[in-house]
């Protein structure tokens, strides 16, 4: 039974991706004069070359950060959505702690991360003790508090941190000893890629094993599968809630602070990434499970590597990106996608199942 | 035959195949009982009768005509009525307004003509013997009077064909019986009676015939007269049943729960419960019966701090738990059977190993540093799944996907592994299959006798009598008798203080406080 709703919901999976590239296609029909080039260039150009694979590792690295939060959350049934805005002040804070302080190499790297873990969970603090205290939405004030924490970000940025020699609102240069090496330069050539990929693909490992190997990742599971009964059973539901609103923060926290090291030298966002917004898409591709996260997160980076070559190399702008998003979302979210042809498998696997139960009731009969 | 069911197969989203190639017929002017165990696909079956199914495969003849019944539209179309077991009346409209809803008579064109309303009940109560009031609102009138309200409301719509999903299950033994009468009158005035049962007794009492239904499928068609209880209860499940529990006489020692002038309001100013004092003793199954809505749910909520008191103590071995938190509760040694097992029981998509060690999955037992002993986890769900007889696949399998009385099973042998001082068992049995009840009942009759207190919640009069050892009757949200001897104890004895009719002087009652 299991093993075939798994196959059903890749299945599904395909399909609503299928359909999205469909629409896709019809817009590209519609608006382009080369349709077949800007097709290749969507579909086909990012798997052609070595440097562009490097580059569709190195836009995952944020975003499995993020998604990975989004999915701790979201399996409590707390939608949070503030995976935007402590990302943000994550990167932040470990700007400051790379220009600032005199550390050895390694060490350095570490300190800042653990700098923009603690304040990424902190800021999820509010919003998760807001719910559990008062009864407010996590939802609405974890909104909110993309927007204070990106305010809070530019005022010291503005005004206290900002380099004035140069000509845009940007910080000091960060330590040599606190940038994240690029990986593997001998073996791949001069990329972007840093080792922030390797740490991604373990903080991996570690929340997929959390949330299915220990007491914490199962009582969350829990409240999201029925509260009432998480309850009922003794499980302190309240700390949980704080608990895996805080992990999502430290993860979307450690994700600005990994991306920051390892691709700039110095911080000058002035707006928010959007990285936090593709964690949700990504938590939700991947069913709230941590394991399908990076496959999830490298399909939205080769989406966008296709978008960014279809824009350079033919008439159709990146934009496109956002309509073929926006259409696997909907079928994804959409339960009754498919329905009918799900009915259909369930019915034919309960008939056999019922031919298997009669057949050993037989034996079972005859033995007695 | 005024109702033909022909080859139907049906099976739900979930996989589960509820109706395999079923034959069901009815002739016209019977009282014609549909039995099975719960699962069995008794409530399937109809449903597609009425409308709010459709089946995959076979055929439905209504009076000579095949039909399609998209909706319970076309079915009343067609005379066919059900009576739900949870009754579709919206409380704050009168039983009037109620009966004539959807079908209003109007004033001028747009506005309910309210006399005409109550006309329309009037003439129907009085031609089929059904009283009410049509000016009462839903809310205020009791259970009977309801399911009264519900019977109308078909007849007024043109049924002749009547379901009635388990009528009995929430009327008192004097209520049924005002049932039974009525339904005789409908009978010879030439209505067609289908009875939805799982009680013996009252199917052999008024039914003409009876369809028995196991597993899906329909295992025959008999007259009523021709068969004996014994007869029906083993084509039920297959085997027979005792449906006595045998037990030895309680030794009851030191008091475990002791619950002191407990007192509660609801939301709506109600007062539930009103200076409520009892204790539960080790080696006990103590007995709560009465009338559902009389204060026994606020009871079980209080017990296990679902709720706040608005006055009085609860103690469980000496330490006070108002307020402590279910998993304190849990620590000293309470477990819990909660009426409503889908909302509480269990997580109905998480597995059936994970809804076994959601009370425990925390102790050093199940873990190994930070993650869990899978080993040891695995172990203890196959030992529970081999005691509690747990049908299923593997562990691994959800929840939802079991039958209703194996999903009991699952919350039981959680409930009952943890090596519990009390049990709360709140409807412990409730609409699950005969097979099941019995396990359960003798697993708490088992654990009691081993040293557990045990408090017993229950609706069904035969179980309560039959399990408690003592018993107390709540009333008005006040224990209005104590019975320290169930094994002399009457049905109509018990619903006489059910019912409020009777109450034991104070000094009677308050010997079930044992200080």
């Amino acid at each position: 039974m299991r093993n075939k709703t798994l196959g059903f919901e890749i299945i599904r999976g395909a399909a609503s991706i299928l359909l999205a590239l469909a629409v896709a296609m019809v817009f590209i029909f519609i608006i382009s004069d080369e349709p077949f080039t800007a097709l290749y260039n969507l579909i086909v150009a990012p798997l052609t070359n070595m440097r562009y694979i490097w580059m569709i590792l190195e836009r995952m690295i944020p975003i499995i950060f993020t998604g990975l939060g989004v999915c701790v959350m979201f399996s409590a049934n707390q939608f949070n959505l503030a995976g935007e805005g402590t990302l943000y002040i994550g990167a932040f804070v470990s700007a400051l702690c790379a220009i600032y302080f005199d550390l050895p190499p390694v060490l350095h790297v570490i300190v800042c991360i653990l700098a923009a873990v603690v304040v990424g969970g902190l800021s999820m603090l509010i919003p998760a003790i807001l719910k559990t205290k008062l009864g407010a939405s996590e939802m609405v004030s974890s909104l909110m508090l993309n927007y204070i924490l990106l305010q809070l970000g530019l005022y010291f940025l503005n005004y206290h941190f900002s380099d004035r020699t140069q000509g845009a609102t940007m910080t000091f240069q960060f330590k040599p000893t606190a940038q994240i090496p690029k990986f593997l330069p001998n073996l791949i050539g001069r990329t972007n890629l840093s080792w922030g990929i390797v740490i991604a693909l373990a903080a991996t490992v570690v929340i997929a094993l959390f949330m299915y190997r220990t007491k914490w990742g199962y009582a969350i599971r829990m409240i999201g599968v029925n509260e009432s009964f998480a309850k009922y059973s003794g499980i302190k539901v309240g700390a949980m809630v704080v608990l895996c609103q805080v992990l999502g923060g430290v993860l979307s926290g450690m994700g600005g602070a990994v991306e920051m090291l390892g691709y700039f030298e110095r911080f000058k966002w002035r707006q928010l990434p959007g990285y936090g917004w593709n964690g949700v898409t990504i938590a939700i591709l991947a069913k709230n499970n941590p394991a399908f996260v990076p496959l999830a997160a490298f399909f939205m980076a080769y989406l966008e590597r296709g978008c960014n070559l279809m824009q350079i190399n033919s008439d159709v702008p990146a934009e496109m990106l956002s309509i073929i998003q926006a259409v696997i979302f909907l079928f994804f979210a959409a339960e009754q996608f498919l329905a009918k042809y799900r009915h259909k498998l369930v019915v034919k696997g309960a008939k056999e199942e019922l031919a298997e139960r009669t057949s050993g009731h037989g034996k079972k009969g005859a033995e007695t | 035959m005024v109702v033909q069911m022909k080859g139907i197969t049906k099976v739900y989203p979930n996989g589960i195949a509820a109706n395999q190639n079923v034959d069901f017929s009815v002739r016209k002017g019977e009282i014609h009982a549909l039995m099975g165990e719960n699962g069995a696909g008794k409530s399937t079956l109809m449903k597609m009768l009425f409308g709010l199914e459709q089946p995959e495969e076979g055929e439905i003849i209504v009076g000579g005509e095949t039909v399609a019944l998209s909706s319970p539209t076309v079915a009343i179309s067609k005379g066919v009525g059900m009576v739900h077991q949870h009754f579709m009346l919206v409380p704050s409209l009168t039983v009037a307004e109620n009966i004539v809803l959807g079908m209003e008579p109007k004033k001028r064109g747009m506005f309910l003509d309210y006399g005409k309303a109550v006309a329309i009940t009037e003439e129907y109560s009085q031609k089929y013997n059904l009283h009410v009031d049509p000016h009462a609102k839903v809310m205020d009138i009791p259970v009977g009077m309801k399911q009264k309200v519900e019977i109308l409301k078909a007849l007024v719509r043109g049924a002749t064909i009547l379901i009635l999903d388990e009528p009995t299950a929430v009327l008192t033994t004097q209520e049924t019986t005002e049932l039974f009468k009525e339904l005789i009158h409908f009978k010879e005035t030439g209505h067609t009676i289908i009875f939805i049962s799982h009680k013996l007794k009252e199917v052999k009492q008024i039914t003409d015939r009876l369809t028995i239904m196991r597993g899906g499928k329909s295992v025959g068609v008999y007259n009523t007269a021709d068969v004996s209880e014994q007869d029906i209860s083993r084509l039920m499940v297959g085997r027979d049943v005792v449906l006595k529990v045998e037990k030895e006489k309680p030794v009851p020692t030191d008091v475990v729960l002791k619950v002191e002038d407990l007192s509660f309001t609801n939301d709506w100013s109600r007062k539930m419960l009103d200076g409520v004092s009892f204790t539960v003793r080790k080696g006990e199954i103590l007995g709560v019966a009465g009338v559902e809505g009389n204060g026994q749910r606020e009871l079980v909520e209080l017990l296990f701090d679902m709720a706040k008191p608005d006055g009085g103590t609860i103690q469980v071995e000496g330490q006070p738990i108002t307020g402590a938190g279910q998993s304190k509760i849990r620590g000293l040694g309470v477990s819990h059977i909660p009426e409503d097992r889908m909302l509480f029981g269990v997580a109905g998509t998480a597995t059936i190993e994970e809804n076994l060690i959601s009370d425990r999955y925390w102790k050093p037992k199940f873990n190994k540093g930070p993650l869990f002993d899978m080993k040891a986890i695995h172990q203890d769900t196959q030992q529970l799944i081999g005691d509690y007889q747990i049908l299923c696949k593997s562990g691994g399998q959800s929840v939802a996907n079991l039958s209703g009385g194996n999903i009991q099973k699952v919350v039981v042998a959680r409930e009952f592994s943890s090596d519990p001082k009390l049990i709360i068992a709140d409807q412990p049995t409730r609409g699950i299959d005969v097979g099941a009840t019995e396990f359960i009942r003798r697993k708490l009759v088992e654990l009691s006798r081993a040293g557990t207190a045990v408090l017993l919640v229950s609706a069904d009069l035969n179980e309560i009598i039959e399990l408690s050892d003592s018993l107390i009757v709540f009333y008005g949200g006040e224990i209005v008798a104590y019975f320290e001897d169930t094994s002399t104890l009457t049905d109509e004895e018990m619903g006489e203080y059910m019912l409020g009719l009777k109450r034991q002087s104070d000094e009677e009652i308050r010997r079930v406080f044992h200080a």
